[in-house]
C-alpha cells in the first residue's frame, strides 16, 4: 500500500519504526495545520513558528509515547503534541517569567482572533462563535492561558488579582464555553 | 468539597507537578463532583484548541524541518555513543589499569604453565620408547685388565628426548674428580653433564636433549671437577 493511502495512525506507527518517508507525508498532510496553529500561539512570529516547526516534528520523531485511538482523533492528538512543545517552548525561553515582571500594563495584551472565514472548519467557527460571547476578561484569561501557555499564578500576577478570582473566573468561562458549544452543535 | 477540588483548574491546563497530578488523578476517581466538572471543563478547554486559522507555509520549510529533525537525531545518537564510551574509559584510573594489568599478566602465566603441566600429563601418558643405543667401551683398548663397559640410549617419549647413559666398572675417583659426557658431531664437543659412579663403579646419568641436539658419538671423559667446558682429562669411554 502506498504511503498516501495510509492512515494517520499507520504512519505514525511507521514513524515510530523510523520510517522517514512517513514522517514526510504526515508533514505533507497536517504542516497548514500545525503552522497555523503555532503561528497563532506565537502571536504570529515566523522565526519562532519555524523552531517550534521543527521541535514539533522531533518530538515526533523521537516519541517513545505512540499514538492510538484511544487518545481521540489523530487531528486531535497532534495538536496537543503540539501545544506542550509550544508550551515548553515558551517557559524555556524563561523570557516569558522576565516579561512578566516588565510587563507594560498600560497595553492590554493582544490576540487577535482570527476573521470568521468561509474556509474555517466547522469546530473553528463554532469555538469562535462561543468565545465571541465571552466578556472581554473572561476571553483576555482564555488566551494568556491557552494561547499564551501562562500558568494561573503568571495570570494573577499579570492582572494583579488573586489567583482564586482568576481560577473562577476561568471556571465561568470554560462553562460558558461549554454551553455555547452546545447551542452551536444544536 | 476539600482542598483537592481547588486543584481541577490547575490539573486542566496542565500546570501541577508530577505528584500532584496524581493525588489529583485519585481524587477524582473518588469525587464525583469533580469528575462531572472535569468533563464538562475538558470538553470546552479542548475546544479552544481548534481558535485557530490553517496557514500554508513557505515551501522551503519542509527541507528544513526534516533536516533539522534527522540530523539532531543523528546527534543524538553520536552524543549516546560518545556518552557510553567516554563512561567505559572513565572507568580506567591509574590504579584500575594497573590492576587490570596485574590480573592481565597473572592470568596469562597460570594459563601458560596450566598448558605447559598439561603437556606433561599428555607426555607421561605416551610410550617411552628406545630410539638409539649405543655400546660404550674402553678407550684404551690396550688396558686389557679394564673390564669397563657400559650403554648409552635415546629414549622419546613425544617430542621429548633424553640421554641415558649407563656404565660398570669405572675406575675410582680422587676427591674433586668426576666423569663427564660429552656429546660429538663433525669434531664439535658438548657437554652432556657430569656424574660420580657408587663405590663399585656403577654410574649412570640422564641428560634431556634439545631439539637441535644432534650427535653420532658419545665420550666420557674423568675431570678435575664439574666445571669443565672442553676435556681436560683422558677420556675412559666412548662409544665406537
Amino acid at each position: 500500500m502506498r504511503l498516501k493511502e495510509k492512515l494517520d495512525k499507520e504512519l505514525m506507527a511507521l514513524v515510530m519504526k523510523k520510517h522517514r518517508p512517513a514522517l514526510e507525508e504526515l508533514y505533507d498532510r497536517h504542516i497548514k495545520l500545525i503552522y497555523g496553529y503555532i503561528f497563532k500561539f506565537t502571536n504570529g512570529n515566523a522565526e519562532k513558528t519555524k523552531e517550534i516547526v521543527q521541535l514539533v516534528f522531533l518530538k515526533l520523531w523521537t516519541t517513545k509515547s505512540s499514538y492510538n485511538s484511544e487518545k481521540g482523533h489523530f487531528v486531535s492528538w497532534l495538536l496537543t503534541v503540539t501545544r506542550n512543545v509550544c508550551v515548553d517552548y515558551v517557559r524555556k525561553d524563561s523570557v516569558h517569567i522576565r516579561n512578566n515582571k516588565h510587563m507594560d500594563m498600560s497595553h492590554p495584551i493582544d490576540i487577535e482572533d482570527p476573521n470568521n472565514d468561509i474556509e474555517n472548519g466547522l469546530l473553528h467557527s463554532e469555538i469562535a462563535n462561543a468565545k465571541s460571547k465571552l466578556s472581554k476578561p473572561q476571553k483576555r484569561l482564555i488566551d494568556l492561558l491557552y494561547w499564551k501557555g501562562y500558568s494561573l499564578t503568571e495570570i494573577a500576577k499579570i492582572e494583579n488579582e488573586p489567583v482564586g478570582t482568576i481560577k473562577s473566573r476561568l471556571h465561568q468561562s470554560l462553562k460558558l464555553l461549554k454551553k455555547h458549544l452546545e447551542v452551536g452543535g444544536l | 468539597m476539600n482542598t483537592e477540588c481547588a486543584n481541577l483548574l490547575s490539573f486542566l491546563s496542565g500546570e501541577l507537578g508530577e505528584k500532584e497530578k496524581k493525588a489529583f488523578t485519585e481524587h477524582l476517581r473518588q469525587c464525583s463532583e469533580c469528575t462531572r466538572e472535569y468533563e464538562q471543563m475538558t470538553e470546552a478547554w479542548n475546544s479552544l484548541k481548534w481558535d485557530f486559522e490553517e496557514m500554508e507555509p513557505s515551501s522551503s520549510l519542509k527541507s528544513e524541518v526534516m533536516n533539522f529533525v534527522f540530523e539532531t537525531d543523528d546527534e543524538v545518537l553520536v552524543r549516546k555513543e560518545k556518552n557510553w564510551s567516554g563512561f567505559f574509559f572513565k572507568q580506567f584510573t591509574p590504579v584500575t589499569s594497573g590492576l587490570l594489568l596485574a590480573v592481565l599478566v597473572l592470568v596469562f602465566v597460570l594459563l601458560y604453565s596450566n598448558i605447559q603441566l598439561k603437556k606433561e600429563l599428555a607426555a607421561i601418558n605416551l610410550p617411552m620408547e628406545v630410539k638409539t643405543s649405543l655400546s660404550l667401551q674402553p678407550a684404551d683398548k690396550t688396558a686389557v685388565n679394564m673390564n669397563t663397559d657400559g650403554a648409552a640410549y635415546i629414549l622419546q617419549q613425544g617430542d621429548e628426548r633424553r640421554l641415558i647413559v649407563q656404565i660398570q666398572n669405572l675406575p675410582s675417583l680422587q676427591e674433586s674428580e668426576v666423569y663427564q659426557v660429552w656429546l660429538l658431531k663433525d669434531g664439535k664437543r658438548r657437554n652432556a653433564g657430569t656424574f660420580k659412579p657408587d663405590e663399585a663403579g656403577t654410574g649412570s646419568l640422564t641428560y634431556k636433549l634439545s631439539i637441535d641436539d644432534k650427535f653420532n658419538q658419545i665420550g666420557i671423559t674423568k675431570e678435575p671437577d664439574s666445571n669443565s667446558t672442553k676435556p681436560r682429562g683422558e677420556k675412559i669411554v666412548g662409544s665406537s
